[in-house]
C-alpha cells in the first residue's frame, strides 16, 4: 500500500537492461513534494544519474518514463506521459510528451515512473502488470512497425486492451529524431528519445493494471472536477479544438503570415485552402478523439476514403503535422500529407524532424548546394510530395540520401557546409511558427531547455492580459502592450515555470493551460491544479509552492544543460531570423534585431536569477529553490 | 415507462455525436462507486475496435436476467419489478457464474473486492450520462432505444431516396 493518501502509485521501477535486474523502490515523500511528478521526476533523475559528456547512445544514458501525478485519477485531461533522456538531437536534456491512455495505465499497474539504465544484448520488451515487471525477448518484434508490433503483442499476451509504448524501425535504426508511440494515439515526438530507447534494444514497454489510484479527499476532488468543467463552458478555444483540433491553427498562421513555410523562406502559403484545418475536417474526419478523461477532445480520427491512399485510418493530423509535412516542404495535397503522417507514426519518426530536414534539403537543392546524384536521383524541389513520401521510407531505414536526412538539420548543415539553412535551436528544429514577427516568441523557443519548442512557455500572455493584471503579476503594465519589451523577460520566465506544472501533473496544456483571460489561466493552471493535487494526493500544497516546483524543475533542466556544455550561446534563434526579413504576407519585412534580442535575453536571465554571461543560476537562486 | 438502462445514442451523420474514446464514463463510474481512479472497477466499459470504432457497453437490464437467474446465493436480485438487477455484496461468493451468463459481459468481478459488480444506474442519476462530453450516453429503455435505431434507419432511407 502506498504511503500517499492517493494520486501516486507510490513506487518507482528501476530496470537495468545490461544485467536484466529489476527493482521496485518506494517513492520518496519529499521528492514527490519538490518535483510533483512527470517531467519534474524525469528532469531531476536525469540530472542525478546522467554523467556529463556521455554519448546519448551509450549504455550510461538513462531513459525515464514518468506518468503525471494526476494520471489515473478522473481529473480531466490528466493522462499525459513524459519520456526523457539525454537527447541525441541537442546533447542536452531531452523529453517528449504524449497523451492517450498509457500514462494512467502505468499507474493502474502500480508505478509512477520507470528508470531504465544499461543496454540489452538482444531486443527485449518490458511487461508490467499489477506491481510486477519482467523483461521478455523481443527479437520477433524487432523491425516491425508500430501497428504490427501492437498486433503481435496483443496476440502474444492474449489481450487487446493492453497498453503499449513502443518504438518503430526508426528508433531501432537510431534515426536521430525517432519518437516513441503510445498505443494508437500518443506520440512523444521530440528530442529523439525513440533513438535512445532503440540504442538500448528496448522495443516496447507494455502495461496492464487493475490497481486503484486513490483519491485522498473524494468530496474536495469532486468539487475540483466540477469547477474545472465549469471553466470550460463558454471557452471558445475548447469549441474550436473540438471542431477542428489543433489544425484550427492553420487559419491563424495563414492570416498572420507566420508559417515558416519552405524552410522559413515563405510566411504564407499560396495554395492554402487544401491544407486548412477546415479542409482536413471536411475530407477526412471520422470523429474527434479524447485522451483519458478529456472533455475537450482535440485529437482527430481520420480516414482516407478514396484516391491512391484509400483505406488509411490514422489518429491525426495535428497542426504540427501540417506545419512539418505540408508548410515546410510546401506540399499542399492533403492526402499526401496524411499519408506522410501515417508513415511517420508507423515508423516512429518525429514528423517535425522529417519535415524540417526534407525542407532544408529542398532549399539546398534549389540553391544548387545539393545535386541530383546526392539525392538518389530525386527532384528535391519544394512541393514535391512524392519526394517527401519517398524519403520517409529511406530515412526510417537509413538508405541512400535518407541516411543523411536521418541525422537532422544540424548535422546535415555541418556535413554539407550549409549551417545557415539548418533552422534549429540547440539542435532541435524550430516548430509551430516563424517567430520573426514576435521577439517574445523567439525568446521562448530559444531558451527552451529541450531545444526549440513552442510548448515550453506561453509567450502569448501579452496578447490579452489587462494592464492592471500585468502590473500585479509582472510589476509593470507594459507587459500588456504587444510591442513593448519591458517586463517580457519576466513574463516568459513566469510562463515557463507555470506550464512546467502541467508537465509535472500530467495535465494537457490545451485543456488546462489555454485561455484568452489571464485570471482564467491562474484559476485553471494554478488554483484548480493545486486543488486537484491536494485532494488526490492528500499532500499539502499552496499556489506559491506549486509555482516554485515548476521553477525548481526549470532550473534543474538548466543545470543539466550547463553541465552538458550548453550555455548562453545555445539560447539564440537561428541566424536566418536575424538576417532575413519575412518575405511575404501581413508580417512582411519583420525580422529579429540582435541588440533587442540580447537585451531581452539579459532581462530574462535577470528575471530567472541566472548569470547574464554564463547562464548559471546564482547561488542565491539555487539556495531559494533548495538546489545548492 | 419500461425497464431503464443506459443507451448509446450515436449519430453517425455527426462526427461529434459519436463516442470519442475519452473513457470518462469508466473513470466517473469507478469514482462514484469506489472513490478511486480505476476503470477496471467501472460498470460501464469502453470497447475499442480497429478503425476508430469505440462502443460503451453496460447492463441491458434484461426482462428475464440470466445473471440473476443463475446466481446460486440470491446475491443478484431485483427490488422492484421495473428496477435494475443489483448485487448484495454480503451474499455474493464471487463464483462468477453471472459473469459467464451475461450475454454482453456487463457483469464483472471487481478486481479489488472480488465480488460481482454491475450497473446500478447510480440511484437514478447515472454519472456516465452526466459526464459524457459527447452526450451520447442516455438513460433510456428498450422502446426509446428502438425508436432511436428506427430514426437512424429512416434517415438512411431518406438519404437513399435523395440520391435515386
Amino acid at each position: 500500500m502506498s504511503t500517499f493518501g492517493g494520486g501516486y502509485a507510490g513506487k518507482m521501477l528501476y530496470v537495468n537492461l545490461t544485467d536484466g535486474s529489476i527493482q521496485s523502490r518506494p517513492l520518496d515523500r519529499s521528492f514527490a513534494l519538490n518535483y510533483i511528478g512527470g517531467r519534474g521526476f524525469s528532469s531531476r533523475i536525469l540530472l542525478d544519474e546522467v554523467k556529463p559528456g556521455i554519448d546519448p547512445y551509450c549504455p550510461d544514458n538513462v531513459v525515464v518514463i514518468a506518468a503525471g501525478t494526476l494520471s489515473g485519477t478522473p481529473t480531466p485531461s490528466s493522462g499525459r506521459l513524459v519520456v526523457a533522456a539525454k537527447s541525441p538531437m541537442t546533447g542536452g536534456l531531452g523529453d517528449a510528451n504524449s497523451g492517450g491512455y498509457w500514462s494512467p495505465e502505468l499507474k493502474y499497474a502500480g508505478f509512477d515512473a520507470i528508470v531504465i539504465h544499461g543496454k540489452a544484448k538482444e531486443p527485449v520488451y518490458l511487461w508490467i502488470e499489477d506491481g510486477r515487471a519482467e523483461l521478455r525477448p523481443a527479437q520477433h518484434l524487432w523491425g516491425q512497425n508500430i501497428t504490427e508490433t501492437r498486433n503481435l503483442l496483443r496476440e502474444e499476451i492474449g489481450d487487446d486492451d493492453i497498453h503499449i509504448c513502443a518504438i518503430g524501425p526508426a528508433g531501432e535504426n537510431l534515426i536521430r529524431y525517432a519518437c516513441v508511440v503510445t498505443d494508437e494515439e500518443g506520440v512523444g515526438g521530440r528530442c529523439g528519445i525513440g533513438a535512445v530507447i532503440g540504442s538500448k534494444k528496448l522495443k516496447a514497454v507494455v502495461v496492464r493494471g487493475s490497481l486503484d489510484v486513490g483519491i485522498a479527499d473524494p468530496e474536495r476532488f469532486k468539487k475540483t472536477l466540477d469547477a474545472y468543467r465549469e471553466t470550460l463552458a463558454g471557452e471558445v478555444w475548447t469549441e474550436t479544438l473540438r471542431r477542428l483540433g489543433t489544425p484550427n491553427l492553420t487559419a491563424h498562421r495563414q492570416s498572420h503570415g507566420i508559417w515558416g513555410a519552405k524552410n522559413f523562406q515563405r510566411a504564407t502559403i499560396e495554395d492554402y485552402e487544401p491544407i486548412s484545418g477546415e479542409n482536413f475536417r471536411k475530407k477526412f474526419l471520422m470523429k474527434p478523439i479524447g485522451c483519458m478523461g478529456c472533455l475537450v477532445r482535440c485529437k482527430r480520427y481520420s480516414a482516407i476514403k478514396d484516391g491512391p491512399f484509400a483505406g488509411i485510418h490514422t489518429v491525426g493530423p495535428e497542426y504540427e503535422t501540417i506545419n512539418a509535412l505540408a508548410a515546410k516542404p510546401y506540399v499542399t495535397d492533403p492526402a499526401i500529407v496524411l499519408r506522410a503522417h501515417y508513415l511517420c507514426d508507423e515508423y516512429g519518426l518525429d514528423e517535425q524532424g522529417v519535415g524540417s530536414t526534407v525542407a532544408m534539403a529542398m532549399e539546398l537543392y534549389e540553391r544548387g548546394l545539393l545535386t541530383k546524384e546526392q539525392t538518389d536521383g530525386q527532384e528535391m524541389v519544394f512541393g514535391n510530395g512524392e519526394a517527401l513520401l519517398y524519403f520517409i521510407d529511406k530515412i526510417a531505414y537509413r538508405q541512400g540520401f535518407g541516411a543523411l536526412l536521418a541525422e537532422g538539420t544540424k548535422i546535415m548543415g555541418e556535413r554539407l557546409n550549409a549551417d545557415y539553412y539548418a533552422i534549429h535551436i540547440k539542435g532541435l528544429e524550430v516548430d509551430a511558427t516563424d517567430p520573426r514577427k514576435q521577439v517574445t516568441r523567439a525568446l521562448t523557443y530559444a531558451v527552451s531547455t529541450r531545444g526549440a519548442c513552442h510548448l515550453r512557455g506561453n509567450p502569448y500572455i501579452d496578447e490579452f492580459i489587462k494592464p492592471e493584471e500585468a502590473e500585479a503579476y509582472f510589476g509593470t503594465a507594459a507587459v500588456s502592450e504587444l510591442e513593448a519589451l519591458e517586463g517580457k523577460g519576466k513574463m516568459v520566465a513566469w510562463s515557463e515555470d507555470w506550464v512546467t506544472i502541467s508537465d509535472q501533473m500530467g495535465l494537457c496544456k490545451f485543456a488546462w493551460y489555454r485561455s484568452r483571460s489571464f485570471p482564467m489561466l491562474i484559476k485553471r493552471g494554478l488554483e484548480l491544479a493545486k486543488e486537484a493535487f491536494i485532494s488526490a494526493t492528500g499532500l499539502p500544497m499552496t499556489n506559491e509552492k506549486l509555482y516554485e516546483c515548476g521553477e525548481r524543475v526549470y532550473n534543474v533542466e538548466k543545470l543539466f544543460n550547463l553541465r552538458q556544455g550548453i550555455g548562453r550561446e545555445g539560447d539564440y534563434p537561428p541566424a536566418r531570423f536575424f538576417e532575413e526579413e519575412l518575405a511575404d504576407g501581413p508580417a512582411k519585412g519583420c525580422k529579429l534585431d540582435r541588440k533587442e534580442y540580447d537585451r531581452l535575453l539579459d532581462d530574462y536571465y535577470e528575471a530567472r536569477g541566472w548569470d547574464k554571461k554564463t547562464g548559471e543560476p546564482t547561488p542565491e537562486k539555487l539556495r531559494l529553490l533548495g538546489l545548492q | 415507462m419500461g425497464r431503464q438502462r443506459i443507451g448509446y445514442f450515436e449519430d453517425l451523420q455527426d462526427p461529434e455525436r459519436i463516442c470519442s474514446r475519452c473513457h470518462m464514463c469508466e473513470l466517473i463510474c469507478a469514482f462514484h462507486h469506489h472513490q478511486v481512479g480505476n476503470p477496471k472497477r467501472s460498470r460501464i466499459r469502453l470497447i475499442s475496435l480497429d478503425k476508430g470504432v469505440d462502443i460503451p457497453v453496460t447492463c441491458l437490464n434484461c426482462e428475464d436476467p440470466p445473471c440473476m437467474n443463475i446466481c446460486p446465493t440470491g446475491a443478484l436480485h431485483r427490488l422492484e419489478s421495473e428496477g435494475m438487477v443489483t448485487v448484495n455484496e454480503d451474499l455474493c461468493i464471487g463464483c462468477a457464474m453471472c459473469v459467464n451468463a451475461c450475454p454482453v459481459g456487463a457483469v464483472t468481478l471487481d478486481p479489488v473486492d472480488g465480488v460481482a459488480v454491475k450497473c446500478d444506474l447510480c440511484d437514478g442519476d447515472p454519472q456516465c450520462v452526466a459526464y459524457c462530453p459527447a452526450n451520447v450516453l442516455k438513460l433510456t429503455d428498450a422502446e426509446r432505444f428502438a425508436r432511436h435505431r428506427m430514426k437512424e434507419y429512416a434517415k438512411f432511407l431518406q438519404a437513399a431516396g435523395e440520391t435515386t
